[in-house]
């Protein structure tokens, strides 16, 4: 098993080269009748917590089908989705209310990876080489696993506050992660070990993005203060004018690299083509109390979707003209993928 | 043998030497004394309450359970077992401990088709843990008792694709830490008349089951810990005082909260059966639960038994608990919760130091006496209600939380409410006396306070002192608002409600026993009128109760008592007559007259002995 994920490693390597987002993590090339849409569902309607909740968790939406299915756990709060593949291999990850969940059997059986020392997981962020080494966003911090998950480590050393909303890997330097914390966005050069923060001037990380085709390029969705834009890495921060002061869950750039698209609480869906720095409201439904994801699909940029709270799924093939639903009415809906 | 034998063998070996030390250990405690015993008086309402609840047909395993350990109805019971074990629909951390407490309970009694299904639960339905201390206690019992049941089982046999080792290893381990910190720096979810059952029911489950004797043992230490700390509140079936969680309906009627029941059960009081009373509804959030106290071998120690019963003479009890896990905007995860009592025959007035110690159900401050009425209860409180503050203890987004938390507890965002924790509301207790103090922010979104004064009351009296007399059968309550206030006529209540945002209460608690009539109790108080010049700029408020002490408060800043400074952080895990224990010490030592009971959750023995009378 090690001597072919070390083959695997070499490969990606080959592949990746550090110069744009390897495809292990953010999704895969293919025919679309190969991949299925994935829909991570945190709460339905009527409910904070408790015992018995149907209509949550990981749903699935294959070409041809009507309607979502829920294909794991009636009853798991879901946070979001990761996914690494080389060749044949692929993991997919779940970020769920107890634990890390896995599946290497293409999501026949799962196992939750974490223990009691960790409480919620909000996100996950996988290196995008060594498939051992996962990284979680937890309300009490950064964890890390390098053996696959059998053990974690609290990786918190400059941070300042304990709640991690979002962990995300460099995708030019898989040393390098981003953490979004309640005080500041942080940066790491030597996987998780040490963290600087990164002065974005305004605290709630909500969301945090890189740019696909410029590493440099980050941008932030706040808590309270829309969206910050980074061209420097981090180092000059500004705010994204034409945005409302309120909070911004979700930032997605277009799979043409040119536009970036922006939603929140109250806010209806916001694009900018000038690298975030300008917004207009491209869409606004009454109905949507909040958008908490974006998805725009890898070869077809006009094809966008928005996962919302309580509302399910929006879709739009036209780019954002026109907008139909697509489904997990009444759910809350955290991240949208495309997976094979 | 595999990791999960090896930690076993290891267990007994550590609880067999432990047990060599052990001064003197019971679980049946104190002798029993022939009919009229603590202990005989048990067994008949242990019996009563099986025989009651095995008449219910609730969907539910407790009444299940009653009916095949009563022999009633088994046919009824063994069909509603099928349905629970069936229905897909069912799952999460309430399920988690239920079903394989069941399934241990009546193994014997049950066809393999029905053990089947309850394994086959563990397998494929999620057992979801949830995101509160309650909700781990349950999923935590479940999982380990589980995994005892099925050892050796690999990863695939289970929901969570860990193997039986690695779940009981994990359970295990946390179990063993929640019962050390409820031990040393108390619980989050602490002195709940509602969540009660929730750690109660569980933590009897695996007293009964667990077979690593020193988990049953720890088990046994922490239902006496539990029972210990709700007796010195206790109060006639009523628990006392400032609540990290609670149900307004159970606020306003204390007597209707499922911990009214367990106090029939184990303490005998009220001396009537709740269920036959319109002021209890058994049903409520699971009441029946307690059946599980019915079913357990589990027996009170009669010391507990004597703390929460004998009320001869008036007693200060404090203690210091922890708040909630804070998971952002906070300076550390667990501060420190402090509560006061002071406790009569007739009447008990108690309370937490104020802010938000707990999101949604906090319950600041009461007094509470005994009354053959409904609704025995008068307090007030600020209905503040923030995305921030649930934000500190849950990891949605803000803004979501209040309408999320709304939806399921219907009134967090209720200008009415009778339940909430509020940043700017902070009390100081003296006795039989208290200054409860708010400063309600200009953005705060419920700019009142309110007050609740149960129409059940026998006479409530505005006196042209400024002081609002209430009386009770022999309680006298006097009240003073220090700003302007209306009443407003509800259906159990009147709300007293003061709009001023700048605002205070006093509050002095009597009775006949101490002083005489009503009237002399008037007389006593109108002669000390609370004194709060400039309050609005000092925030502060003299108050020389009718015992001569001298109380000042000033929000935000000191407290003292007679000149003293009064500094919470001086505060034990436990201090009282009854029980004592430093914070962080691991050890409860219970005391009743002559007989001491102690818990040494460090070393997980109980001692008793009998000290000599001073």
């Amino acid at each position: 098993m090690a001597t072919i994920e070390a083959i695997v490693s070499v490969v990606l390597v080959l592949l990746v080269g550090g110069t744009a987002p390897p495809d292990s993590v953010v999704g895969n090339r293919g025919g679309e009748a190969q991949r299925s849409y994935y829909a991570a569902v945190f709460l339905n309607r009527g409910h904070v917590s408790g015992g018995v909740v149907s209509n949550i968790g990981l749903f699935r939406r294959s070409p041809g089908d009507t309607a979502w299915s829920n294909i794991y756990r009636r009853n798991l709060f879901t946070f979001g989705l990761g996914l690494w593949k080389s060749g044949s291999t692929t993991r997919q990850y779940i970020a769920a209310g107890n634990g890390l969940h896995r599946s290497v059997d293409g999501r026949k059986t799962w196992r939750v990876l974490t223990d009691w020392h960790t409480e919620e997981v909000l996100s996950v962020a996988l290196d995008p080489v060594d498939s051992a080494v996962i990284y979680i966003a937890t309300p009490f911090g950064v964890f890390r696993s390098t053996d696959d998950g059998a053990r974690w480590q609290k990786k918190m050393s400059g941070m300042n506050s304990w709640f991690v909303r979002k962990v995300m890997v460099d995708w030019s330097d898989r040393s390098a992660l981003f953490a979004g914390a309640e005080d500041d966005l942080y940066r790491t050069t030597d996987k998780g070990e040490h963290w600087t923060p990164l002065h974005v001037g305004v605290p709630g990380m909500e969301a945090v993005v890189q740019h696909p085709a410029d590493p440099k390029h980050l941008l932030v969705g706040t808590s309270d203060d829309g969206v910050r834009v980074s061209v420097d890495g981090g180092k000059s921060w500004k705010e994204g004018k034409g945005l409302p002061n309120t909070a911004f869950y979700a930032v997605c750039v277009s799979s043409d690299k040119q536009t970036i698209y922006a939603g929140g609480y109250q806010t209806g869906l916001w694009k900018s083509n000038d690298r975030g720095f300008s917004w207009s409201l491209l869409w606004q439904d009454s109905e949507i109390e909040a958008i908490y994801t974006i998805f725009v699909h890898p070869d077809v940029p006009r094809h966008l979707m928005v996962g919302t709270s309580g509302q399910g799924i929006y879709e739009s093939r036209d780019g954002g003209k026109t907008w139909s639903k697509f489904g997990l009415n009444g759910c809350h809906v955290k991240q949208i993928e495309l997976y094979p | 043998m595999g990791a999960l034998g090896a930690l076993r063998t290891s267990n007994v070996i550590r609880f067999s030497l432990c047990a060599l030390v052990l001064t003197c250990v019971s679980a049946r405690s104190l002798p029993a004394q022939g009919e009229s015993s603590p202990a005989a008086q048990f067994e008949k309402r242990r019996q009563r309450l099986l025989d009651v609840v095995s008449q219910e047909r609730d969907r539910g395993f407790f009444t299940v359970t009653s009916k095949f350990i009563t022999g009633r109805d088994t046919e009824w019971a063994m069909a509603m077992l099928d349905s629970l074990t069936t229905d897909e629909g069912i799952g999460g951390m309430f399920y988690s401990y239920t079903a394989i407490g069941t399934y241990l309970r009546l193994k014997d009694q049950l066809p393999d088709s029905i053990k089947r299904k309850i394994r086959q639960a563990y397998r494929t339905r999620t057992m979801y843990r949830g995101d509160t201390e309650n909700h781990w206690v349950m999923y935590y019992t479940g999982i380990y008792l589980a995994a005892q049941t099925w050892p050796n089982e690999d990863r695939s046999q289970w929901f969570n694709g860990k193997s039986s080792t690695e779940n009981f290893k994990e359970a295990e381990q946390w179990l063993n830490r929640w019962m050390n910190i409820t031990s040393t720096i108390g619980q989050g979810e602490f002195d709940s008349p509602t969540y009660f059952i929730v750690f109660m029911t569980p933590v009897l489950t695996l007293y009964e089951f667990a077979k690593d004797p020193a988990m049953k043992r720890k088990a046994q230490m922490t239902a006496d810990l539990l029972f210990a700390d709700f007796a010195v509140d206790h109060l006639g079936g009523n628990y006392c005082g400032g609540h990290s969680r609670d149900y307004p309906d159970d606020i306003a009627n204390p007597l209707s909260a499922p911990a009214a029941l367990w106090a029939w059960l184990y303490f005998g009081e009220p001396k009537t059966e709740l269920w036959g009373e319109t002021r209890y509804h058994p049903r409520h959030r699971g009441g029946w639960e307690t059946a599980s106290g019915a079913t357990s071998s589990y027996r009170l120690p009669e010391i507990i038994y004597r703390i929460a019963t004998d009320r001869s003479r008036p007693y200060i009890h404090t203690e210091t608990k922890r708040v909630r896990n804070i998971i952002r905007f906070g300076p550390e995860k667990n501060p420190p919760a402090y509560k006061y009592m002071y406790m009569t025959r007739s009447y008990a007035l108690g309370s937490l130091q104020g802010g938000i110690l707990q999101p949604i159900q906090q319950h600041t401050w009461d007094v509470t006496y005994i009354s053959e009425k409904p609704n025995n209860t008068i307090f007030t409180l600020h209905p503040f209600y923030s995305g921030k503050e649930l934000a500190m203890f849950f990891p949605e987004e803000q803004k979501f939380l209040s309408d999320e938390v709304n939806r399921y507890h219907l009134v967090y965002t209720n200008p009415n409410k009778w339940n909430s924790s509020s940043p700017y509301e902070q009390t100081f207790q003296h006795k039989d006396a208290i200054i409860v103090l708010y400063n309600i922010d200009k953005e705060a979104r419920q700019s009142h306070i309110d007050g609740f004064f149960p129409k059940t009351l026998d006479e409530r009296i505005e006196h042209n002192s400024g002081w609002i007399f209430c009386r009770a059968g022999s309680v006298y309550v006097a009240f003073f608002p220090l700003k302007p206030y209306e009443w407003i006529e509800e259906k159990v209540n009147w709300r007293w409600r003061s709009s001023v945002a700048k605002n205070g209460v006093v509050t002095e608690v009597g009775s006949s026993d101490e002083d005489g009539s009503f009237e002399e109790f008037q007389h006593r108080i109108v002669k000390s009128k609370p004194a709060f010049n400039n309050f609005d700029k000092t925030f502060t408020v003299h108050y020389k109760t009718r015992r001569g002490d001298e109380m000042k408060f000033t929000f935000g800043g000191e407290r003292t008592l007679n000149g003293k400074k009064v500094d919470f952080r001086t505060y034990k895990f436990f201090n009282g007559p009854f029980i004592q224990s430093e914070r962080g010490s691991g050890i409860v030592k219970m005391t009743y007259e002559n007989r001491v009971r102690e818990l040494d959750f460090n070393k997980v023995i109980i001692k008793e002995w009998q000290q000599s009378k001073q």
